[in-house]
């Protein structure tokens, strides 16, 4: 197994900007994904049956399919007009990979995905809270908005850091499945660089780049930003973990599945 | 919608069929991989515990998609005769046996030390307080979380079969009718069903059995 190709040419700068690609893909959807399921939560303990079906629907189904499931459909089933029209407006400051056509559908996806994720990582944590808390902001003449926005969501939310940041790194791990939609990401330039991707150029230098320990490269890079974020998680969580009224003795068993 | 089915149903079906095989390959050996890790990881030595932790950490943190990268054409091309399925079902497997490695270590954890050392003044010893008082009861703790696990690992799948082309899952099957019918919305619509199924009974399984053997605690 040879690994001269990292040290010749571009070649690591090559993967380092198409890994920043991935971070940068997370990170929106990340931020995306935030923003539909907080609504999602607070929709999942509406006391109004239609709606909260609604919002347990879109968790359920959207939970328990395969991403590269929906990314793979959507790539195929997005409106022509969609995509060319996102091609040819796209901001020029964009790297390519984000100006591609199928951009749309791999964020897309990713954002149903971990909305439903997120939806329940939220509403465990508010349901988490002890329930004194909103009865004691009701006794104090509260209205519903006023509970929530006061006393359960500043405390909810700082639960759930943790959590998120965990997600982040699930998150991270997925965004490699764009590269199944022709994105030009990680793993996508990895299997140029390697000459395993159909496409002619294979690397700009004489010396090989086999896939093995391109891919091997790629893994150590998405170790080491992984492990930044989980040892970020598990500090938030040691520290949050005083300053909130949460229900005590909680089963410590971890609730962290594959995904 | 429905004469789709019936008209390709010999490919869902092979599909559906392919994918459940990998799956209950792969969850064997995440299991036992998983297990073998697990109790590296509480062990009373501190190097072991270590390198078990290092295992978790790099098998956790490595996407899916690069695994089956190494696995298959990775191998291959490094002159290692490895076939598709063999290649599938070890990727899927390591990377999900960190993740039980980690749900069995919290789960020997969530027993109350209490538990273990009334064992130990009982005069048991330590693989005896281990075998027949702690992990009787961590196996219990854990059914729930391993339930999810299974679940992303049905959804996993999808990432081997969309990868590696030796391997018609449910998803390729479904591509391929796809491109032969050209009803995209029906063919994928139908692969979701054939998922939904398998993880819906994945989840009743797990479910009945973590109402008969789970304790409150």
């Amino acid at each position: 197994m040879s690994f001269e190709w990292v040290w010749t040419d571009n070649n690591l700068r090559f993967l380092a900007e198409a890994f920043l690609i991935n971070f940068e893909i997370a990170l929106i959807a990340m931020v995306l994904a935030l923003a539909v399921g907080l609504p999602l939560a607070l929709m999942s303990l509406s006391t109004i049956a239609p709606v909260r079906l609604a919002a347990k629907l879109w968790v359920d189904v959207f939970r328990n399919l395969p991403l590269i499931l929906m990314i793979l459909f959507l790539a195929l089933q997005m409106p022509e007009s969609l995509k060319s029209g996102w091609q040819d407006n796209a901001p020029g400051f964009l790297p390519d990979a984000l100006r591609s056509q199928f951009i749309l559908a791999g964020i897309t996806g990713l954002v149903l995905y971990n909305s439903a994720v997120l939806a329940e990582v939220f509403r465990a944590g508010i349901l988490s809270l002890a329930k004194g808390q909103q009865e004691a902001a009701a006794a104090l003449g509260m209205t519903y908005g006023q509970q929530m926005r006061l006393v359960v969501l500043p405390q909810g939310l700082r639960r759930m850091v943790p959590a998120t940041v965990s997600q982040l790194i699930t998150l991270n791990k997925d965004t490699t499945l764009v590269s199944i939609i022709a994105i030009q990401e990680v793993v996508r330039s990895g299997r140029i660089l390697s000459g395993t991707a159909g496409n002619p150029f294979s690397g700009g230098g004489d010396v090989q780049a086999p896939i093995l320990s391109v891919m091997i490269v790629i893994g150590l890079m998405f170790v080491a930003v992984n492990l930044t974020l989980s040892r970020l998680s598990r500090r938030l969580e040691e520290r949050g973990a005083e300053r909130t009224a949460t229900t005590p003795a909680a089963p410590a068993v971890a609730e962290t599945a594959p995904a | 919608m429905f004469e789709l089915f019936s008209d390709n149903s010999d490919q869902f079906l092979s599909g559906l069929w392919v994918t459940t095989r990998l799956v209950a390959a792969s969850f064997l050996v995440a299991v036992v991989l998983g297990t073998l890790i697990a109790a590296l990881r509480v062990a009373p030595n501190k190097w072991v515990n270590r390198a078990g932790g290092v295992y978790v950490e790099i098998f956790r943190d490595t996407p899916l998609l690069v695994l089956l990268f190494i696995a298959y054409p990775g191998l291959r091309r490094s002159g290692v005769e490895i076939g598709a399925w063999t290649a599938g079902i070890a990727a899927l497997g390591v990377y999900t046996s960190a993740y039980v490695a980690e749900v069995l270590r919290s789960g020997v954890f969530a027993v109350a030390r209490g538990q273990a050392e009334a064992g130990l003044s009982l005069g048991f010893t330590q693989p005896q307080v281990m075998r027949r008082i702690v992990l009787p009861q961590a196996a219990r703790t854990v059914i729930g979380p391993l339930g999810s696990i299974t679940i992303a690992m049905i959804k996993n799948s999808a990432i081997v079969g969309a990868s590696i082309v030796a391997l018609p899952d449910l998803l390729k099957e479904a591509r391929i009718v796809n491109s032969n019918t050209f009803q995209t919305e029906e063919s994928f619509l139908w692969a979701a069903v054939g998922y939904l199924l398998l993880t819906i009974t994945v989840t009743i399984i797990f479910r009945s059995l973590e109402s008969r053997y789970a304790v409150r605690r």
